[in-house]
């Protein structure tokens, strides 16, 4: 697992009810009991973790964020669109 | 009985406007205009248009204050003018009387400016008058000062349930004989960058507009304003002739103790029973319900499953409407800006619409009174307020006695 993965996964784990739950980047965060708020929390800790911003709305259902591995791959989307733009700026 | 009322609103500020406002199906929500919305997605709200605090204010104390203090001042006098009440209270009148306005956050722009003050421009002092502008008992305070209001005053706190609790509690004060009359409701004006920021960070805000019951809803929109309400008891306010607006009826209140921000059908179904079963009415004696209609994906479907469990067969033959969907979600205010549209709708046998409601969400099928009003004749209303913490408070309104 990579960096980004595991850094996600850690963010993941402190928002858990029990952090010693195994958690592959198949796993859907449904089986994590995490809920509407905790995302809040973890979106927070992801952007400030990677200095990026994340578009996201607790009012719609998010395609991205069903599994670990789907966080993992628009996390590492958004740093390689933002380090883009970065480029071109 | 309900003597006064009084409202500073995203539509506009006096009951006039503001009700004008809603038979139109006009919307207050806009870009905001008061602060920079640098580096934030949301840049709309629900801000008051036309508020001058020097045109609506006479007390130099009150122009010194916060924002939502000056909104509370604004609303308790128009209220207060419509009650004909002979004011400053005199003597032992004044220990008689409750003043309790509360407000969510209380003067937090004052705090926001304060800190900014401090970190940032490294200021080596604040304005002697952050203390009191900020707390959130100074608008009851301020308008106790007003009218000489000299028995139990002070602000209740529970986030969007704010007003309704208040209202509530002066209403069973007067029940209670502790009190004959009293001003209740609630202020807010806490829009502002750093706690636009604070709700942007909780995602539950819509980027476009608040459409409650709709498919197409996307979240609240943040909004500010003051809703107050003159209660008196019913045989003092005869005596002196005053003009009685409306009943209140009923009130219930619960806690869901469940979750900080997904509501529970019990919570909020057991408080509107409790509402009915105060009013001593039957489900099918409502006819309008201000419903709390957030237009977040949680709060709508559940206000809807609460109030099928309530009203049962009754449900479908209730006219509904979020007005929030014209107003916007002034967060403590909103219950006393909403029993001020529950008390309209009585007086004037019109409900108030839910605009933006095009196409409603499948799990939200009862009738929102979508878009434009319409005539009915409402001898009840009942008004919804369910706040993040799963704090409910509701109220019954009706007709004055004949």
């Amino acid at each position: 697992m990579d960096e980004v993965a595991t850094k996600i996964i850690e963010i993941l784990r402190k928002n858990m009810k029990d952090p010693s739950k195994t958690v592959t980047l198949e796993t859907p965060l449904s089986d994590l009991e995490i809920e509407s708020l905790d995302l809040a929390v973890i979106v927070f800790d992801i952007e400030d973790t990677f200095g990026i911003e994340i578009p996201y709305n607790a009012n719609e259902e998010v395609e991205a964020f069903a599994t670990v591995g789907s966080v993992v791959d628009r996390v590492k989307g958004i740093i390689s669109e933002s380090k883009a733009s970065g480029a071109a700026a | 009985m309900v003597t006064g009322q009084g409202v500073v609103t995203p539509l506009g500020t006096g009951v006039d406007k503001f009700w004008a406002g809603m038979k139109r199906s006009a919307c207050g929500i806009r870009e905001v205009q008061s602060f920079d919305t640098n580096d934030l997605y949301i840049t709309i709200a629900g801000e008051v248009p036309d508020f001058n605090p020097r045109e609506r204010l006479q007390s130099k104390q009150l122009l010194l204050a916060d924002k939502y203090s000056q909104y509370a001042g604004c609303a308790a006098q128009e209220a207060v003018a419509q009650s004909k009440l002979e004011l400053p209270l005199e003597g032992d009148e004044g220990y008689r009387a409750a003043c309790i306005i509360g407000s969510g956050v209380g003067g937090l722009t004052t705090l926001e400016f304060s800190y900014k003050m401090l970190f940032k421009e490294n200021k080596r002092a604040t304005h002697p008058l952050t203390l009191l502008k900020s707390i959130g008992s100074s608008a009851s305070a301020h308008v106790s000062i007003e009218y000489g209001i000299k028995g139990p005053t002070f602000g209740v706190v529970s986030a969007c349930s704010t007003a309704t609790h208040s209202i509530g509690l002066v209403y069973r004060m007067i029940r209670e004989g502790l009190i004959d009359m009293g001003i209740g409701g609630a202020a807010e004006a806490s829009l502002n960058w750093g706690a636009t920021r604070a709700w942007q960070a909780m995602r539950v805000l819509s980027p476009d507009g608040l459409w409650p019951f709709s498919k197409n809803r996307n979240g609240t929109v943040l909004a500010e304003g003051a809703g107050i309400l003159v209660l008196e008891e019913y045989e003092r306010a005869k005596a002196r002739g005053a003009p009685i607006l409306a009943e209140l009826r009923g009130y219930g209140m619960t806690a869901d103790a469940a979750d900080m921000v997904n509501p529970s059908i019990d919570g909020a179904s057991t408080a509107m029973q409790q509402a009915l079963d105060d009013a001593e009415l039957a489900p099918s004696d409502i006819d309008y319900v201000n419903a709390h209609g957030t237009a977040t994906a949680v709060n709508d479907v559940n206000e809807t499953r609460a109030i099928k469990h309530v009203f049962g067969s009754a449900a479908n033959k209730l006219s509904i409407s979020s007005t929030k969907s014209m107003h916007g979600h002034c967060l403590g205010a909103g219950g006393g800006i909403e029993a001020v549209a529950a008390i309209k709708a009585i007086e004037e046998n019109y409900v108030p619409p839910t605009v933006g409601l095009d196409e409603p969400d499948p799990e939200c099928d009862l009738d929102y009174t979508p878009n434009v009003g319409k005539e009915r004749k409402i001898n009840y209303a009942m008004s919804n307020s369910f706040a993040f913490g799963g704090l409910n408070a509701v109220l019954v309104f009706g007709p004055p006695p004949a």
